[in-house]
């Protein structure tokens, strides 16, 4: 077994029994390359189980978030179907370590944008449609430490998202400045701006491109973008309401409670 | 001398020979804020005496995160004198400032005076004749910002200078609490922030401000300015170069520093 795909099975199990792990290069760094490959061997693993890969995110895009996590370079990470979570859906808490949740911009690609001719088009006919979205990150090494190698190898932390309504981005105006609110239960608890990812969340998209070819992701039309965290992430609560509000392109939700009412059905 | 002219002394010998001073809290102590205010009027009523006009006030301590900070559940407040006021891309020269940071806000201009102790969002609305963005230039007397409440309070809520926007806003129609805000500094953006940040809206702000200097008997007159509070994270001034805050909705604000000012430079 390599490394990496030694990484990538002890992640896996850390995920599915919602148990902590070691970091896994305390010592030394185990490289960028090597964390990719781990990251892809992780997805691989899941998509043997019957997912599919329905996107991609972007981690560490803010000042506020790399801050929080002693981190400065931009990252990507790979989403499945098995993460998404309606608008207004559960997530059950106990499917996670330590859940923390962030408000996010979501881009819809409307074209691929792994083709070499991607470039002459320019980034604003890539994009279908944007959305508010909720990220849900959960690292599975203790206490959220690790390096940078670590997190890339961990699928960046990814846990779970939820999209709010797609709005046609020709009308949705210049997102780069756009007040962003996260409440739980009604009360705001972080408060932030779009400005905070990259500077406009417009440029998670060439950022995006630039990793997608760099470490071998596919960039497919359909698939969503998730541009990086508007605020610092709190923890998710054991139960509640969550709301994103990204000021003129509207809301999206996500409640948090044992999930037990959908096993007993 | 009393204890409040011994702290006065100490602020004003850091201002004038620009050398950061020890905190003021072992004269003061940490919790009487009427003491600490009474200290800064006297720093005031001296600058008046020298020459200085009163053209508004500003509110500090506006953010949950900093006020858990100070461990003080109120917000603060200094006055603003007009040799604090600068322009949009008006020069500031460093050499005025002994530490500054500078943070992104929301300006009100008064139309009307809000002189009552019951004064509430709804009368600020009406008494608000424009908004502008603007910069605080956030300074502190006291060495390595090493404040509590009482020290900040004394030293002009840490006071520094003002740069408004010139494009006056209406309030009609403006949702102050979902502005987004964005500084940024040498192309990186360096603190991003929104209206909700400030008390929940920057209009609360001004409210609560109203209502305690009513309280205190100098109430906030028609043409005052009232810098509200900071939207954001406040960001350390390294050196000379251009701050600039965009404030979604009410357009942008520049804060250019820069080491002196021209020969025959208008003043």
């Amino acid at each position: 077994m390599t490394a990496a795909a030694a990484f990538a099975a002890a992640l896996d199990k850390a995920q599915r029994t919602a148990s902590p792990i070691r970091r896994l290069a305390p010592d030394a760094t185990i490289g960028l390359g090597t964390a990719y490959a781990a990251q892809h061997a992780l997805i691989a693993r899941r998509l043997a189980r019957g997912e599919h890969v329905v996107g991609v995110k972007l981690g560490f895009t803010s000042r506020a978030k790399a801050q929080q996590m002693g981190v400065s370079d931009v990252i990507i990470g790979t989403l499945t179907d098995a993460m998404r979570i309606d608008d207004g859906g559960t997530f059950d808490p106990r499917t996670a370590i330590h859940p923390r949740i962030e408000p996010e911009v979501a881009y819809l690609l409307g074209t691929d944008l792994d083709e070499v001719d991607a470039d002459a088009r320019g980034s604003a006919s890539a994009i279908a449609a944007v959305a508010p979205a909720l990220e849900i990150i959960d690292s599975r090494y203790r206490d959220f430490r690790f390096s940078l190698d670590d997190v890339v190898a961990d699928n960046t932390s990814a846990a779970a998202f939820a999209i709010g309504q797609w709005a046609d981005p020709a009308h949705a105006g210049d997102l780069g400045n756009r007040g962003v609110r996260l409440e739980i239960d009604g009360r705001p608890v972080q408060t932030g701006s779009t400005a905070a990812v990259l500077g406009h969340p417009h440029r998670a998209i060439t950022a995006a491109r630039r990793l997608a070819a760099a470490h071998g992701f596919a960039l497919s039309a359909g698939m969503v973008l998730l541009a990086g965290a508007a605020t610092a992430a709190v923890p998710v609560p054991a139960r509640g309401c969550i709301e994103a509000v990204v000021t003129g392109l509207g809301r999206v939700s996500v409640r948090v409670d044992r999930n037990e009412r959908i096993s007993d059905a | 001398m009393s204890a409040a002219a011994l702290a006065d002394e100490r602020l004003r010998l850091a201002s004038e020979t620009g050398t950061p001073c020890a905190p003021v809290r072992d004269l003061i102590g940490e919790v009487d804020l009427d003491e600490a205010y009474a200290v800064q009027s006297l720093g005031i009523d001296r600058r008046i005496a020298g020459g200085s006009r009163i053209v508004g006030r500003k509110i500090g301590l506006t953010s949950a995160s900093v006020q858990a900070q100070f461990e003080v559940y109120t917000p603060d407040y200094g006055v603003l004198l007009d040799d604090m006021v600068a322009a949009d891309r008006e020069p500031l020269e460093l050499s005025r400032f002994l530490q500054p940071r500078v943070e992104a806000e929301v300006a009100f201009v008064l139309g009307r005076d809000l002189d009552s102790p019951a004064t509430h969002v709804a009368d600020v609305l009406r008494a608000t004749e424009f908004v502008l963005p603007a910069i605080e230039v956030v300074d502190s007397r006291i060495a390595g910002w090493d404040i509590r409440i009482t020290d900040t309070i004394a030293d002009n809520a840490s006071s520094g200078a003002i740069v408004l926007g010139t494009v006056p806003r209406s309030l009609d129609g403006l949702d102050l609490a979902a502005t987004g805000m964005s500084l940024d500094h040498d192309g990186e953006v360096v603190s991003t922030g929104s209206g909700a940040a400030c008390l929940g809206s920057p209009v609360i702000a001004v409210a609560w401000l109203a209502r305690a200097l009513a309280r205190h008997g100098r109430p906030l007159r028609a043409g005052e300015v009232v810098l509200s509070g900071a939207l954001g994270p406040m960001v350390a001034v390294t050196g000379p170069g251009v701050y600039r805050a965009r404030l979604d909705g009410l357009g942008e604000v520049h804060a250019d520093f820069i080491d002196s000012r021209p020969e025959g430079a208008l003043a």
